[in-house]
């Protein structure tokens, strides 16, 4: 049993090492085919300067990404819950407006949300760019999340909400120590994906200027002529990055069914 | 029979209560009732008689469009703050048990008496431990629900009802779910409540139990109250031609 765990495991890593060896070459071929003369040498600069012994452009951009991410994933899960409350159990008024919001935000392009944000909100109410990418990040991601939330909430059985009804339960409680912890193991993958969206479209973000690991990598890329070895390092940040929020996400997951 | 109990003053008292659902079925039709304190009311009738939905709309799952619903006097309709409050007070005992599955069963006993009545926890605790054990369930309490069997689940539930000490139990076919082997646990548990003067309205199919089990028997038949009596006199002297068809049907 334990035996054949580990060769699968063996085997699945011997997969990956070969489908990354596999794009390695692709990329190495097309940048050939290209004429596109490759200077990795300058890059370990980018993320740590050693000659002044201080962060590089990269390393303080990810600082930044993992701000950003960490303030709109907190106001995400409170916008999230909040409309799939206001729609399930809020009055007509209440669900019409988290209505509005869902659709108004599910069905135009983030990129237009994240200008609108900053230079007309933020002009109106005199927030930074940062914030306004937080805003327009968690107005964004939490759309998603609260059809995540809706649909779990409604898995549970009727007669579970009928049950605490009848037991005199309130509302909270009712949330809290019945439906949430039956939807939890249920809901927890899509939240894991929805996460992992919200860390790649944080790059968005570049394009109202803040200075997060895109918008590092895309001023220093415009001053260095070196491209590709910039894309694909901050695409290997993300994918680190991702890979991180997947692995803990799994580990959680094994917590949560336990419960 | 019971006796000397019918003197109890009225715990539950329905007048002409109606309701329509949004389809247009009319589910119960002016219905008047009154259950005692310490008296056994059954309810039996064919299917989609209303019987549910007369439980349903005393415990608050359904709204009544009109007419008055007293618990202890107090009028409930029209007082949501006051029907908020006696929830706890009608412990209602559902036809698919309604366990919460992600709690043992000590837990299912001990969250509401804790949460609501503010109880201490080794005291909910202790007094659920009596329960289980008045159900007969006393070495399950760490099981989970869903590892039980229907009848130790539905006994679970009406153990979990009764931790809320309220002023009356709302039994919605409470053997309709189970197998035949298991409903008599359940109505031996049923019976001694009764026994001990428990008020209890309770919508059954369980003709057997209806026929030697409550203080008064309801008759209801397209949302009305059809026949209301002693249980021997309605089963062997129905007075209207609806109450002879359905027992014609279910007597074979």
């Amino acid at each position: 049993m334990n035996g054949s765990k580990k060769a699968a495991g063996l085997t699945a890593g011997l997969g990956w090492l070969i489908t990354m060896f596999l794009l390695g070459l692709l990329l190495f071929k097309g940048a050939l085919a290209t004429g596109y003369g490759w200077d990795w040498a300058r890059v370990p600069a980018f993320f740590f300067d050693w000659d002044r012994m201080r962060f590089g452009p990269l390393l303080k951009g990810l600082g930044v990404t993992c701000r950003l991410i960490a303030w709109s994933l907190l106001l995400t899960l409170f916008l999230g819950l909040a409309t799939a409350l206001a729609r399930l159990l809020g009055g007509p008024v209440l669900a019409g407006l988290a209505r509005l919001y869902l659709e108004i935000i599910r069905n135009t392009p983030l990129l237009v949300q994240l200008s609108v944000t900053y230079f007309i909100w933020g002009a109106v109410f005199d927030f930074s760019a940062f914030w306004a990418a937080v805003l327009a990040l968690s107005l964004f991601e939490g759309a998603y999340l609260s059809e995540i939330f809706r649909s779990g909430f409604l898995a549970v059985d009727q007669g579970q909400w009928q049950a605490a009804w009848c037991l005199g339960l309130s509302t909270p409680d009712t949330f809290g120590k019945i439906i949430l912890p039956q939807t939890a193991p249920m809901l927890w993958p899509p939240i894991c994906s929805l996460v992992i969206s919200l860390v790649k479209d944080s790059a968005l973000a570049s394009t109202i200027a803040v200075y997060e690991l895109t918008k590092e990598a895309r001023d220093l890329a415009a001053e260095t002529f070196l491209s590709f070895e910039l894309w694909l390092t901050i695409a290997g940040i993300y994918l680190s990055l991702n890979l991180l929020m997947s692995a803990l996400g799994a580990l959680l997951e094994r917590r949560l069914g336990r419960l | 029979m019971k006796s000397g109990k019918q003197n109890g003053g009225a715990c539950i008292e329905l007048r002409d209560i109606s309701k329509t659902f949004p389809g247009g079925h009319q589910a119960l039709k002016k219905v008047s009732l009154t259950v005692r304190r310490g008296q056994t009311v059954l309810v039996i009738g064919p299917s989609g008689s209303g019987k549910s939905t007369l439980l349903r709309c005393i415990c608050g799952l359904e709204e009544v469009d009109s007419g008055s619903i007293r618990l202890d006097g107090r009028e409930l309709t029209g007082q949501p703050g006051l029907r908020d409050r006696m929830r706890p007070e009608l412990g209602m005992v559902f036809q698919a048990f309604n366990l919460f599955p992600h709690l043992s069963v000590l837990e299912n006993l001990t969250l509401a008496p804790i949460r609501v009545r503010g109880r201490k926890k080794a005291e909910a605790e202790s007094l659920a431990r009596e329960l289980l054990l008045k159900v007969g369930l006393a070495d399950k309490a760490g099981a989970r629900p869903a590892q039980r069997s229907g009848g130790q689940q539905q006994r679970v539930a009406l153990a979990r009802a009764l931790a809320m000490n309220p002023k009356v139990m709302l039994f919605d076919e409470p053997t309709s779910a189970l197998d035949p082997e298991m409903i008599g646990e359940v109505l031996a548990v049923m019976r001694d409540l009764a026994d001990e003067g428990s008020t209890m309205l309770v919508v059954t199919h369980e003709i057997g139990f209806a026929r030697e089990a409550g203080d008064e028997l309801i008759f209801m038949d397209e949302g009305e109250i059809v026949e209301q009596g002693r249980a021997p006199d309605f089963f062997e002297r129905p007075r209207t031609e609806r109450a002879r068809l359905f027992l014609d049907k279910i007597l074979y």
